[in-house]
């Protein structure tokens, strides 16, 4: 029980599962394995930006650039559809987009040694203004099917981009747990002068960081273009917030070197899920922050809890004599 | 101490900064050096410096309130809705003040009773407020209330709540001579807060938190007191700039502010105070606010759009902080190759 409960992972999905419940109790519809899929099909454009953003929290950086990226990389996409580029060549352009934005804030934070939060506030600044200056302030719309298409593919009753993003969390999370430059992102966020010394890269893995940030944004991007088929002008906005509260929910936590791909996703997952669930209970859709927030707070208030609990029921075992227990 | 010394400070540069950037642009465009309407453009960023002003004495603490925007926010809409419910302007007013305080503990106790990162905690209560300031009229609507006059609902998410008395209105349109009152009240709010950041005891307890927490625990500084007071004044300072807003705009809405995050911690970092606690001044954020303030009426005044603003702030705040971290790299760099050199010579 205490291990299941300092597992955030299984803290936040055991809360998740007890919402549905009680949702489902309220308005059986809720239970139907059409309205399950579009919850986990309307999460995916948060799931894809935690998912970067949790390397960044990881290294013990923060990348509130994120959603602005996610914009940008929207526009490029939209913009070369619409100057009749084949859809392969615009993904291409969009991905390049996320990726060289990725990499300036990289540039900023490991070489001009800008703090990161200073770093990306100014580049969100600067993708949300190149977002307008593009397109001049108005709507791409009028996107060719051949974008639209892919969100309407589906197997076995499951829309191809949830499969898709179901596939990108299981590779994520395999490699983040078996390969040895993945490990690298918990080191160094971990202890950063520690990696240093070991002889770990430090600096290029924190720049692999906000590159992948900006990747990650990239795909977002593609997939809710695709989804709605149009890109706003406020595409996107605000997202970087939601990932970042997403990845805390999940239990990445923002001193570094803590978390996983699947908490990041479940994090996303919940937030999204919170929308539809106040939707099925009647609830009008404008409560959505407020109840964000109050379940952000309440989490990283219980997570603080346990953790003291713990630490003193170990400290009180060592006073005991016995060294080393109490630890479970 | 020698006073050449102030030429070497932040805020002297911020200084300069300040009267070259009013040169360069008066003389692009001469209206600019029209005093008055130079201090008429105050009006459209007094509610940045209000915010950004205590929000310094929160990040000297090595801590952060982005929760702010949010506050701004629901400070408009408890002064609207308590007016409409036929209270007198001037006490929703006070009760509008009063919430941005309430706002303000809450994010102060919750990071000094936790050690949960204060971004975490101001990003879910930036969440919360902002939340519980676009439901409110919603909610007062369903249980009966009607708030908005006889608009309806729709035309009160589309324009606010509207048709605030003119005494209220006076507070941002009215003038000293040719000072406009939010910005004599700028003033008064920086130098008391300079005052208690300066010459207080609290405001070197502030420092210290900073710089070391576990220093400032063991020579008995009242940590949570103070971390609790400086969150206070970072709602209030918000609160504030919300109820400025809602006279300008003549209108209160929930969504006051959202756009000025950006702003606010550009302000504040731009005038020198560490992201990382243990420094930065009441001076130089006001000089780094009405800097960057001026520098979008300028721009605007030229002719340059707002998105093409919105990248120039941001490359300014990026570029101002790579100066300040590679300055202080080779500041570094000389103080080692000075100690060497006296080393080798005996």
């Amino acid at each position: 029980m205490k291990r299941l409960l300092s597992s955030r992972e299984a803290l936040v999905t055991g809360l998740l599962l007890l919402l549905i419940v009680i949702t489902g109790l309220f308005n059986p519809n809720f239970f139907k394995f059409d309205s399950i899929v579009e919850i986990f099909n309307a999460s995916l454009t948060l799931v894809l930006i935690s998912l970067g953003e949790m390397f960044v929290i990881l290294t013990r950086g923060i990348d509130v650039s994120v959603g602005a990226t996610a914009g940008l990389a929207a526009v490029v996409l939209g913009t070369t559809l619409n100057l009749g580029w084949p859809v392969g060549w615009a993904i291409v352009a969009a991905l390049a987009t996320g990726t060289l934005a990725g990499m300036l804030n990289a540039f900023g934070v490991t070489m001009l040694r800008v703090p990161p939060i200073i770093m990306t506030l100014g580049t969100l600044g600067i993708y949300r203004g190149l977002m307008r200056i593009i397109t001049g302030g108005s709507w791409i719309e009028n996107l060719p099917q051949s974008i639209k298409e892919p969100n309407l593919w589906s197997f076995a009753g499951v829309p191809f981009f949830v499969w898709l993003t179901a596939l990108v969390i299981a590779t994520t999370a395999y490699w983040t747990l078996r390969a040895r430059p993945a490990r690298y992102f918990y080191a160094v966020g971990d202890n950063e002068e520690g990696a240093y010394l070991l002889g770990l890269p430090v600096r290029p893995t924190q720049f692999m960081a906000y590159t992948l940030a900006g990747v990650f944004a990239a795909m977002a991007a593609i997939v809710f273009t695709s989804q709605i088929g149009f890109v706003s002008m406020n595409a996107a906005d605000g997202f970087e917030l939601k990932a970042i509260a997403a990845n805390v929910l999940g239990g990445v936590s923002l001193t570094g070197g803590v978390g996983t791909p699947l908490g990041a996703a479940v994090g996303a997952l919940f937030l999204t899920a919170v929308h539809s669930m106040l939707i099925f209970l009647g609830v009008p859709g404008i409560w959505d922050n407020a109840f964000a927030g109050v379940i952000l707070l309440a989490v990283v208030y219980v997570d603080y809890r346990v953790r003291s609990t713990l630490e003193s029921q170990r400290r009180q075992a060592r006073i005991r004599g016995d060294v080393g227990g109490g630890a479970s | 101490m020698k006073w050449t010394r102030i030429f070497r400070t932040w805020e002297f540069a911020l200084a300069v900064l300040l009267v070259l950037e009013i040169l360069v642009l008066g003389w692009i465009n001469p209206v600019f050096f029209n005093l008055e309407n130079l201090l008429y453009s105050t009006l459209d960023f007094s509610h940045i410096l209000f915010a950004a002003l205590p929000l310094t004495l929160v990040i000297i603490t090595a801590g952060i309130d982005i929760s702010g925007v949010s506050i701004m926010g629901l400070a408009s809409i408890t002064l609207g809705l308590i007016w409409v419910a036929g209270v007198n302007i001037f006490v929703a007013l006070a009760i509008a003040l009063l919430v941005g305080i309430l706002a303000g503990a809450f994010n102060g106790f919750f990071v000094a009773k936790t050690d949960v990162n204060p971004l975490v905690i101001t990003l879910g209560t930036l969440f919360m407020y902002a939340g519980i300031a676009q439901g409110m009229p919603a909610l007062l609507d369903f249980l009966g209330f009607k708030a908005y006059g006889s608009a309806g609902l729709a035309a009160y998410q589309y324009e606010g709540i509207t048709g605030l008395p003119d005494s209220f209105i006076a507070l941002t349109e009215g003038t000293v001579g040719i000072v406009p009152y939010p910005f004599i009240l700028v003033l008064l709010f920086a130098a008391a807060l300079s005052l208690l950041l300066h010459k207080t005891r609290f405001g070197r307890y502030l420092y210290l938190i900073g710089v070391n927490p576990k220093a400032a625990a063991y020579s008995g500084v009242p940590i949570q007191k103070v971390l609790v007071w400086a969150y206070v004044l970072s709602g209030f300072g918000a609160a504030l700039a919300g109820v400025m807003l809602t006279s300008y705009f003549t209108s209160a809405r929930a969504d006051l502010g959202g756009d000025a995050l950006l702003p606010i911690i550009t302000a504040v970092v731009l005038g020198g105070a560490d992201i990382l606690g243990g420094s930065g001044t009441i001076l130089g954020t006001l000089l780094a606010g009405m800097l960057l303030g001026f520098l979008r009426q300028g721009l605007l005044a030229i002719g340059v759009t707002n998105d093409l603003i919105q990248v120039v702030i941001g490359a300014l705040l990026i570029s101002a902080m790579a100066v300040k971290q590679l300055m202080h790299v080779y500041g570094e760099y000389r103080l080692n190759r000075k100690a060497l050199s006296q080393k080798e010579r005996g």
